[in-house]
């Protein structure tokens, strides 16, 4: 049997920038175990938004480190990620709204964020086709941005493959070998792996497989629908964000977006056109010379929610065993920084940031819940 | 380059129009698209690639491979070849991606419909299909992307083979206007330039774009006669201007009566390729060579003697190196094979300014996939298409198949599949049709028995399920 320090468990944003930072902390024997292909979860259907405009202490601090590490991917990966820095537009439609982000953006201020709040003039200037009716102002962050998640994750595999990790795609972990607080090794379709440590970031799975090894974790999977449309030239570097409805343009000139259609807790992807009529009509509403853009693609993949909204990260009742999930719809933004953090406790046995301390597992035990109000899409 | 003399077709030129090509006003006929009108005024370039700036021109004409994308209007990546032209319409070269469009009005009104029946294509299959249903009273919709309703039957000038009850001996052009004829007298409920691009299964609901309004369709049975588009072969210059399927140039020549070219070239000796080549010659173009990379003449042997008798090379063991030319084809580098279908290093040149390209065709499944059926690629049928059952239902209830999409045959065939999938869904909603089912289904069988048709036999038997 092959045995390996650390098995990481699926092949998704969190996996692989975990498995590069075990590498930048010397950790050997290290094996991806991935269901289907690399990116196949909710990584590969995301909106590809990064931003740092959030509204508590563990977020703001996270996203701003994430930042920090996108920025240098751009530069060091073997590939290009097209990290672009283009800014997050978000529109305010009240004075009700312009106080209550005006705290936000004090509070991401204090944190280091370059955040400010904009008038309609300066909107306009960002971004000029954009329809003002009914917009008070905005809440903007020239420093967030976007990135192209498919050719991030091919930059981490070829990364990683370099680096002597083992990535198997197309084989699905079934079952688990353990004694009462450790798990021993790990079974898939395909074959047997003994190892000394487990990181879980199965996406959408990750409560599935948890509950296979006997713990719980309280997140929920929603699904959340996504287009792109036909590429144009480059109009539009933000990413705009109106009550529920996000888009930006990618850099191959592709609209990318989506809006929320509040929908049950599924495990079911199906596309409903009820989705695309409301994210044609809140499209157009704003940027009306998008009205005869065509779109292309329609997908769906799955926000997994936690209780209050944020991450949870790191140890489990099982003493070998780490989790990362319950990103709540930012695990993709927050992917190199939760790589970091999770592979500095299975290598070190702690967080280097006091915020990710506050976002375990056992915090709903204690009831020490935290909240966030800007969710979107 | 029009064609004014013609041995069976006649073209209706009466009044005309005019429309803007970069700014400059360009004469045009009612009922034609942009695409043939530039091409009547000797325009080949429509746009310019996005990474190479490469030209791009017509392709499948037919609305099928977006290789006419144009700005019209103020609007970008709109396929020219199946929008009729508009008196002041502005046409305007893309150059690479397009911009952002300068309108910001397009959806005018939405529309919804229930039919009973929702026929996607007029070709062949989609017309006997409707008419069979409606003939029963059946309430049916036919949706067709084309500005006519015939699919590729309006461009064939030739005499159909087969047997008296499938029309052979009648030309395809005929065949399609007595479709028509028997469409409008039943009355059948239609609408042409018209695209129907998605379909989602929880509401049940099929969406299409006939000009600036949007219709949303909710049929309980759904026939899919979409057809097929031509293949493309890796050469280089292959996307030059004038480097087209075959099936275009039909377009150009028998639809609009405009020349393709003067000297043109044909790749592939199937049956498509002869008797497009000859259609060719009918209409007074030179066809200079005719190449085929097997070491047979695919079609048949009639088509290939007509040809000769033009006196038309056939060169077999042959193929298309290159085409060269700045913004159009104006010389093709052959070259000859040897038994592996390797390249020798015997070349030669030919001065041509079109190359078309008969190479097989390959079966619209996209609509298909996305609605969820099985498919299955199998060579012998031109590439994926859905598993059916005998009754040409797919994996996904009640969603019908009829013609080319299930698989490259002829326009025999196709009729016969587009009544079969009809008198299906009639025995569902409870008409008798049992007798009617079983000779058709006897018909269809003997049109299958040739030589020819064995390839195909084994192809749907990978494709039959219960
Ligand atoms: C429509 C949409 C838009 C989004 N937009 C954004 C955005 O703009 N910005 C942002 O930051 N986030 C966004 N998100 C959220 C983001 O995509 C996720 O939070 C993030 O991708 C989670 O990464 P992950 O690695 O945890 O999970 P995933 O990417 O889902 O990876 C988990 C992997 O585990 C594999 N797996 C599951 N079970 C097994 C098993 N038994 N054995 C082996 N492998 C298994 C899966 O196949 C999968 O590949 C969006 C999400 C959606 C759905
Ligand atoms: S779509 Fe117009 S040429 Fe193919």
């Amino acid at each position: 049997m092959k045995s390996y320090d650390v098995v990481v468990v699926g092949g998704g944003i969190i996996g692989l920038a975990t498995a590069y930072y075990l590498v930048k902390n010397g950790v050997r024997k290290i094996a991806i175990i991935e269901k289907e292909y690399i990116g196949s979860g909710s990584t590969g259907r995301c909106g590809t938004g990064i931003r740092q405009q959030f509204t508590t202490k563990e977020h703001i601090v996270l996203m701003r480190e994430s930042v920090k590490i996108w920025r240098l991917w751009e530069e060091i990966l073997p590939k290009p990620i097209h990290f672009r820095q283009g800014g997050y537009l978000w529109l305010l439609r009240s004075e009700e709204e312009d106080n209550e982000y005006r705290k936000y953006v004090a509070l991401q201020n204090l944190f280091g964020v370059d955040s400010r709040i904009i008038s309609k003039d300066e909107i306009k200037e960002i971004v000029p086709d954009i329809n003002l009716e009914g917009i008070f102002g905005a809440s903007w962050c020239p420093s967030d941005g976007s990135a192209y998640p498919q050719d991030v994750l091919d930059s981490l595999e070829m990364f990683l493959k370099s680096h002597g990790v083992d990535i198997f795609d197309y084989e699905s972990v079934v079952d688990f070998k353990k004694t009462s607080d450790r798990v021993i090794s790990i079974k898939t379709d395909k074959d047997e792996y003994a190892l000394d440590n487990l990181l879980i970031a199965a996406g959408y799975a990750t409560k599935s497989l948890a509950n296979k090894l006997g713990f719980d974790i309280p997140v929920k999977n929603y699904r959340h629908q996504i287009v792109v449309s036909e590429p144009l030239k480059i109009f539009l570097s933000p990413m705009v964000v109106d009550r529920s409805l996000y888009f930006t343009q990618t850099y191959r000139g592709r609209i990318i977006g989506g809006t929320d259609t509040n929908e049950e807790e599924t495990d079911d992807l199906t596309l409903t056109y009820n989705f695309l009529q409301k994210f044609s009509s809140e499209l157009v509403s704003v940027f009306s010379k998008l009205s005869s853009v065509r779109l292309m693609r329609h997908w769906s993949g799955f926000y997994v929610v936690s209780p209050d909204k944020h991450p949870i990260l790191g140890p489990t009742p099982l003493k070998n065993v780490f989790i990362g999930t319950g990103y709540s719809g930012h695990g993709f933004m927050l992917g190199p920084i939760v790589g970091k953090l999770l592979a500095h406790y299975i290598t070190y046995g702690m967080f280097f940031l006091e915020e990710a301390n506050h976002l375990t597992l056992d915090r709903f035990e204690k009831g020490m819940l935290i909240q966030e109000k800007a969710v979107i899409g | 380059m029009e064609i004014f003399e013609h041995p069976i077709l006649r073209f209706e030129r009466k009044s005309k129009i005019t429309f803007f090509f970069e700014g400059n006003p360009v004469e045009a006929y009612p009922q034609e698209t942009v695409a043939m009108a530039l091409y009547r005024n000797g325009i080949n370039v429509f746009s310019y690639s996005p990474k190479l700036h490469r030209p791009r021109g017509l392709f499948c004409a037919i609305g099928k491979c977006s290789s006419c994308l144009m700005e019209v209007n103020g609007i970008p990546n709109v396929r020219t070849c199946i929008l009729n032209v508009q008196e002041g319409m502005k046409v305007k070269r893309q150059n690479g991606l397009g911009d952002l469009p300068k309108t910001s009005e397009f959806l005018k009104s939405e529309k919804e419909y229930s039919p009973t029946v929702l026929v996607i294509g007029s070709g062949p299959a989609g017309l006997m299909a409707s008419i069979t249903l409606k003939e029963k009273g059946v309430d049916v919709l036919l949706i067709e992307q084309n500005p006519n309703l015939g699919g590729q039957l309006i461009k064939q000038t030739h005499k159909f083979f087969g047997s008296q009850k499938e029309k052979a001996g009648t030309r395809g052009i005929e065949i399609a206007n007595e479709l028509v004829k028997e469409l409008n007298s039943l009355d059948v409920n239609y609408f042409t330039n018209t695209t129907l691009f998605s379909f989602y299964p929880r509401e049940n609901v099929f969406l299409a774009f006939k000009d600036n309004e949007l219709l949303k369709i909710f049929p309980k049975f759904v026939v899919f006669a979409t057809g097929a588009s031509e293949k493309m072969i890796p050469f280089e210059g292959n996307d030059l201007p004038n480097v087209m399927g075959a099936g275009a140039a039909q377009t150009l020549v028998n639809v609009y009566g405009i020349k393709v070219g003067t000297n043109v070239l044909m790749v592939g000796a199937g049956n498509v390729g002869l008797i497009v080549s000859y259609q060719l010659l009918q209409a007074g173009i030179n066809v200079k060579a005719v190449v085929e990379a097997s070491d047979k003449i695919g079609g048949y042997f009639v088509h290939a003697a007509k040809l000769t008798r033009f006196g038309v090379p056939i060169y077999t063991r042959t193929t298309i190196k290159k085409a060269v030319g700045v913004d159009k084809v104006e010389k093709a580098i052959l070259v000859e094979l040897d038994e592996n279908f390797n390249e020798t290093s015997k070349e030669f040149e030919i001065d041509v300014d079109a190359i078309l390209l008969s190479v097989g065709l390959q079966p619209s499944y996209q609509l298909l996939a996305q609605a969820g059926c099985e498919m299955k690629y199998i060579p012998s049928l031109g590439g994926y298409v859905p598993l059916r059952s005998k009754e040409l239902e797919t994996s996904v209830k009640n969603f019908y198949i009829a013609g080319d999409v299930g698989g490259i045959e002829e326009a025999s065939t196709a009729m016969l599949e587009g009544k079969l999938a009809s008198l299906s869904i009639l025995k569902k909603l409870g008409f008798d049709v049992e007798k009617e089912k079983e000779a058709l289904e006897l018909d269809l069988a003997k049109l299958r028995s040739t030589p020819f048709s064995k390839k195909i036999l084994q192809g749907l038997k990978e494709v039959a399920y219960e």
